[in-house]
This record gives C-alpha cells, structure tokens and sequence, in this order.
C-alpha cells in the first residue's frame, strides 16, 4: 500500500533538514550540509513493510511553487495521502508564506479533499521569548488561513523531540489499523504486569502505537503538553523522547561500526526492555514492579512476536 | 582500614561517601584554578560538563564578572574555580599554592602574543608558589577550524609556549605541560578532563588494578569506572583507551541517565530504594541460576577470589542497585555493553562480548558484586584520609 505524502513549504524552511533525520537517520548537526531541493525531489520509504510513504519533497523557491500551482497542478495535488507545510518561525515573508499556503489548500481541495494537512512551526528553538506564546500566535494565524480545513499544526525543531513527536503523529494517521495495534499492546501490556508498552517503527524510530492507547493527534503542542490523563504521573513527553534518545544511541553505535540491537535497565524506578518485536518494529515494556525480572520480559516479547507479524500482515492488508 | 567504629556505636547517619549534601562537609577540596582569555570557553567548560547544558547554548553565556569557585562532588570532592579574564595572582585572593591544578584554556584561533604571554606568566608564577602543580592546557573550540588547520594551530601553540618558557630559563624544557585538543561539541572535552580528573585521585592506581582484575576475570577488553553524572571517567584497566569505544561509553551514559526521569511514575511501583530486606534484589536473584550452569564449560572467566575485609563497615550495603545492558550487533560475535551502579557517582561501564554476556551473566555479576565492595572500601578510606587530614 502506497501513501502519498506532500512535503511542502518556502525555501530554506527546513523540509529536506527533517525528511534525512527522520528518514535517512542522519544527525541533526549534518544538516548545514544539505543543499537547497530543486524541483521536486521524490522518494519511497517503506515503513512498517508494507506500507510505502511516497515522500514528495517539493523544493520551495517562488519559481518551483509557481509551478505546482500552475502547470503541475494535477500531478502534484492529486491522491495526496497527507500534506505537510512546513513554516519557517522566524520568517520574514509570512504574508507570501500563507499566500502559497492558501493556494496548496485550495490545489488539494480540488483534487484531494481528503487529505490530511499538518502544519509544523519550524525551527522554534530560534526562538528567544516564550516559546508558548509565539506558537500560539502562528497557530492562530495558521488557523485563521486555513478557511476551514481541519488541520493540526505542531511547533518543532530539529535539534529536539519535538520533530519526532508531529511526526509521530503524522505516520499514525497513515497506519490503517493503529487502534487493534494499540488493543493487543494493552493485552500484552498485562501479561508483563508493564505499565505500558510502546511500539516504533524500526528505522525511524516513530510510535506507531501504545498501551495506553490515548495517543493520538488531538493534542497539538510544544515541549510542555498537557498530561494525557492516563499515566497521569509519567512525563508526557516521554515518546518522543524515547524516539530522540534511541536514534541518536543508535548513531553512537554507528560509528564504531556496531549496529543497535537491544537494551535493558534495571533502573531505580523501573525496569525497561527495548527489543525487537517484528522485523520492522521496536517494542519498549515499562515495568515498575520491581520483582519483574528482564529475562521474563524478554521471553514474553518472544512469545508475542508471531502474533504482532499476523496482526502487522492483516492491518496493511487493506 | 573502617576500624573506628564499632558495632556498639555504629552510627547510621544518612551521610555516606556518596550521597554527602552538597556543601555541607566539612573535607576539604581539591581545587582546580581554570584560566583564559575573554571568551576562551572556561564557563562554557564547566557548563557543558556539569551542568548539562547543551553545547549549542554555551553561546547565550552572560561574560563571568568575578571568580566565582563551583563545587563538584565527583569522586572526590572538587572546588573548580572560574575567572574572569582580568584576574591576576595578586587578584586572585588566595596564594596559588591553594590548587592541586591550573587549567588554561585558550581559543585555538589565538595564535598570537597576549594569551600566550598570559598563560607564560601564570606558569612561571605558580612554578615559583609551588613547584609541583599540575598545568593542564585545553587549546579549545577545535570545532572552529578545518581538520588540517586544527592540527596545526594545536601544534603551534604548543611549540610557542614551550619556545616562550625555554627563552626565559632554559630549565623549563621538561617542565609537566600537557596540551589537550578541546571542544564542547565532541567528546574531547569529556576525555580531557577526565585525565584532568585522574591525576588528583591518590587512590587511582588501586582502582585501575580493580579493573585489571575485574577484565581479566571477566573477559571484558575494556572497562571503565565512570563519574555517572559528568560522564568523566575515573579511571580505566590498563588496555590503551580507544577513543571510540570511550565516545560510545559517554553516550551510552548519558543515554541511560536521560532515561531514568522519563518513565519515573509517583503512583505505581513501590520505589527501589525503599524494597525491605526480605525481597532479594533482581540482579542478584537473575543471577544465581546462570552461575551453575556456565561451570560446564571450561574457560578463562573465573570468580573473582573475594578478598576477607574488616567486618565493620562504615556505610551498610545497599540492596540495589541500577544495571543495564545494550548489544550491538555487527557480524558475530556481537558486543554488550553493560553497566552498573557502584557507588552513588560511580558507575561500571564494561565492554563485554554478548555470548560471554547471555552464557555467564551469572558469574559476570558475581564478579561485580566484589569489584563493587574493593571500590567502595576504597572510597571509604579515601573519604576518611581526607576528613582525617
């Protein structure tokens, strides 16, 4: 099954920065690298097996945008799965910015009305004043131009969770069958007596479910987010957190050549297993009782692998 | 050894070699004096190692207008104190002979006469206070420069300032200087101070023999007793350290340490510290099964011979604690790096091959169990030597 994601924004926003982190695993501090899109550059990223995000990344300089709106139109709007525009916080055109931005909504209510949209506030960690307060304002302003199209809109950066946490949220939109993913981790959640398990993605390093099965995209926000109830007591950031942690592990293994397989602590407060679950997920079992030992764990993530492939099988059969 | 007290009067205060409230001991501390130039990344230093602060934010630092001495509870107790640039010895306030070691921190792009003539006349006058202190030079910011050019102002520096000393009195060839390549945005900032670190502790050359016999023991090629909070490391066996596998360890630290607050819960799950005697600690416990079945095998891994000590310690044990273990998996045979709580600073960062690891975790942990009493005894005696003298 093949989504169609659209990458979009002004020039020098940060589009391609983000797609090589969260796609390509490089680390935030090779981004300077990255040249300016010509065009549109397209790609495949087979997620989850047999899901593929097409990624469009449509290069943003006036020229190019002026092109899609015109000439490319169809080829560009049509069978959309998700847009992403993605807003420079600190840019000094906003007027031109959301100009475009009305023209893409309009590009994708004509031809793929049932699209997503998200909208990133980037590079928020430029900003020096509160950082609450000014995405609230874009996300006001965001709003008020989005002449009634739903949209959720998430302030990021790529040097903390932030990108993790939209994008997150992003790729569960596109995962059909996430809500029978999230039932089966509680299920399993029980049988480790976890206080919660979460499922990511393998290369990325994406959530696509959890036991607790609230996370979804209704709470748009920045690094401080209201509790989600549940877990009450736990930091509400921990996913995304987890998801930054793990991928830059990840890179500190790369270089010395070793590839990151597994981790298991014993920790004051908890006990945790990260392991693989399925060849293309992670499964992380959070346990506070402290007579759980890791081993248990780690044989109970062996039990439920053949059940998690059926269940991965059937939800992208569709 | 602990043989003041007795079991009569064994008085389990709450303050223990490694938990002591900050500031309120009476030892004293082992100050290091750190120098430069405006801008030359002293605050940065100190920012970056013991406070966390990503080195990308070192750039929103307010100027130090005054020194101001910051403690670190390390292994040992340290008094790090920051200047400002202008400061002189007369300035200073105390006499030089205070420090146990003068670190001068200069902008690798400083090639010319001030800094230079700065650091020289510090060192020739601590030379005369005290001839035996230790001079450390961080040529810093190395991020600022290409590879190439790097290597060559570092070496610049280095041939000014010896060239400068040697002009003034021609004793000063052998003088101890060491230079260290520095920045914020890599681990040789971590590695520096470490060796910084090292040569303060007097009981350095028994915890190195602690981890000689531990990886002989153990199969581990390399081990490393780490300052878990800095994530300076204490001390290391005798194997050459590699830097990358030295990287991998602070990472893996700082990835465990960034951890522990994130799936911390107030509601659920009684809390470790407080497990009663009766429950046997989960590592302990994993390990007594694995322990019988690894003696089929024949091999190089035996347990550590436990040493008899004084029965009476100053301290009582701990029931838990904190381990974890990460496999990376190359080609075969694969690598583990496990990790395990020592004392309240220190921890067990060791590099242990993974069948070594899932065969024998058993006597592995055995093994740790006694590495962690020679530690903490000699962490006891260090602390006594110091509130003694």
């Amino acid at each position: 099954m093949k989504k169609k994601v659209l990458l979009m924004g002004a020039s020098g926003s940060g589009k391609t920065s983000m797609r090589s982190i969260i796609f390509s695993n490089n680390p935030a501090s090779l981004t300077a690298r990255l040249g300016a899109t010509i065009d549109v550059e397209q790609n495949h990223v087979r997620f989850l097996g047999d899901l593929i995000l097409n990624l469009w990344d449509c290069g943003g300089q006036d020229a190019f945008m002026d092109n899609y709106l015109t000439t490319q139109r169809a080829t560009i709007f049509q069978k959309v799965g998700v847009m992403i525009y993605v807003f420079d916080v600190e840019s000094r055109e906003m007027n031109k910015d959301l100009e475009y931005y009305r023209d893409c909504l309009e590009g994708l209510r004509q031809f793929s009305p049932e699209a997503a949209v998200f909208l990133l506030v980037h590079k928020i960690d430029l900003v020096r004043q509160s950082k609450r307060e000014t995405f609230d304002k874009k996300r006001q302003e965001l709003i008020e131009n989005s002449a009634g199209t739903a949209i959720e809109v998430f302030g990021t950066s790529i040097y903390d969770e932030s990108l993790y946490k939209a994008w997150s949220n992003i790729v569960h939109t596109l995962i059909p069958n996430a809500n029978v993913l999230a039932k089966h981790l509680s299920t399993f959640a029980q049988a480790c007596s976890a206080t919660e398990v979460v499922l990511f993605e393998r290369t990325t390093f994406l959530v696509i479910a959890t036991s607790s099965s609230t996370f979804s995209g209704t709470q748009s926000g920045l690094l401080v987010d209201t509790d989600d109830g549940s877990q009450g007591s736990m930091e509400p950031t921990r996913y995304e957190r987890t998801s930054e942690l793990i991928k830059s592990f990840k890179h500190s293994c790369a270089r010395v050549r070793g590839e990151f397989h597994s981790l298991e602590m014993e920790l004051w407060d908890f006990t945790a297993v990260l392991d693989e679950m399925t060849r293309n997920t992670y499964v992380l079992v959070v346990v506070h009782d402290p007579t759980i030992e890791t081993a248990a764990v780690k044989l109970n993530i062996r039990m439920a692998r053949k059940k998690f492939e059926e269940l991965q099988g059937n939800s992208l059969v569709s | 050894m602990a043989t003041l007290v007795s079991p009569s009067n064994n008085n389990h205060r709450p303050k223990t070699s490694n938990d002591r409230p900050l500031g309120q001991q009476n030892a004293p501390r082992t100050k290091i004096l750190l120098l430069g130039l405006r801008r030359a990344g002293k605050s940065s230093i100190l920012e970056v190692l013991f406070n966390d602060l990503p080195p990308k934010q070192t750039f929103y630092l307010e100027t130090t207008m005054r020194i101001t001495p910051r403690q670190v509870d390390s292994v040992i107790p340290l008094e790090i104190w920051d200047t400002p640039a202008n400061v002189t010895i007369e300035t200073l306030g105390v006499p030089l002979s205070d420090f146990a070691t003068i670190i001068f921190v200069i902008d690798i792009r400083d090639l010319y006469n001030q800094p230079i003539s700065k650091l020289v006349d510090f060192i020739i006058a601590a030379l005369k206070e005290s001839p035996n202190i230790a001079i450390e030079v961080f040529v810093h910011k190395a991020e600022k420069l290409q590879e190439d050019d790097k290597i060559e102002n570092y070496r610049q520096i280095n041939e000014r300032v010896l060239d400068r000393l040697i002009d003034i009195n021609p004793d000063y060839e052998h003088l101890p200087i060491n230079f260290y390549l520095t920045s914020v945005y890599d681990h040789t900032l971590h590695e520096s101070f470490s060796k910084v670190l090292q040569k303060l502790i007097d009981s350095l050359p028994y915890l190195e023999e602690l981890l000689n016999v531990f990886c002989a023991n153990s199969q581990s090629p390399k081990a490393f007793l780490f300052d878990a909070r800095s994530r300076l490391y204490v001390a290391t066996d005798a194997s050459p350290v590699d830097s990358a596998t030295h990287n991998l360890c602070c990472d893996y630290l700082r990835m465990l340490n960034s951890f522990g607050p994130l799936y911390r819960s107030i509601t659920s799950g009684p809390v470790r510290q407080r497990t009663t005697p009766q429950t046997p600690p989960p590592t302990a416990s994993s390990s007594s099964s694995v322990a019988s079945s690894s003696s089929l095998s024949k091999s190089p891994m035996t347990p550590m011979t436990p040493v008899p000590h004084p029965p009476s310690r100053k301290h009582p044990k701990e029931l838990f604690y904190p381990s974890a273990a990460t496999t990376l998996h190359p080609a075969t045979p694969g690598t583990t790096l496990t990790y395990h709580l020592i004392t309240r600073n220190l921890a067990l960062l060791a590099v242990v091959p993974t069948n070594v690891y899932e065969n024998r975790r058993g006597l592995l942990e055995y093994n740790i169990v006694f590495f962690r009493e020679g530690i903490q005894e000699i962490c006891d005696v260090e602390e006594e030597a110091r509130e003694g003298g």
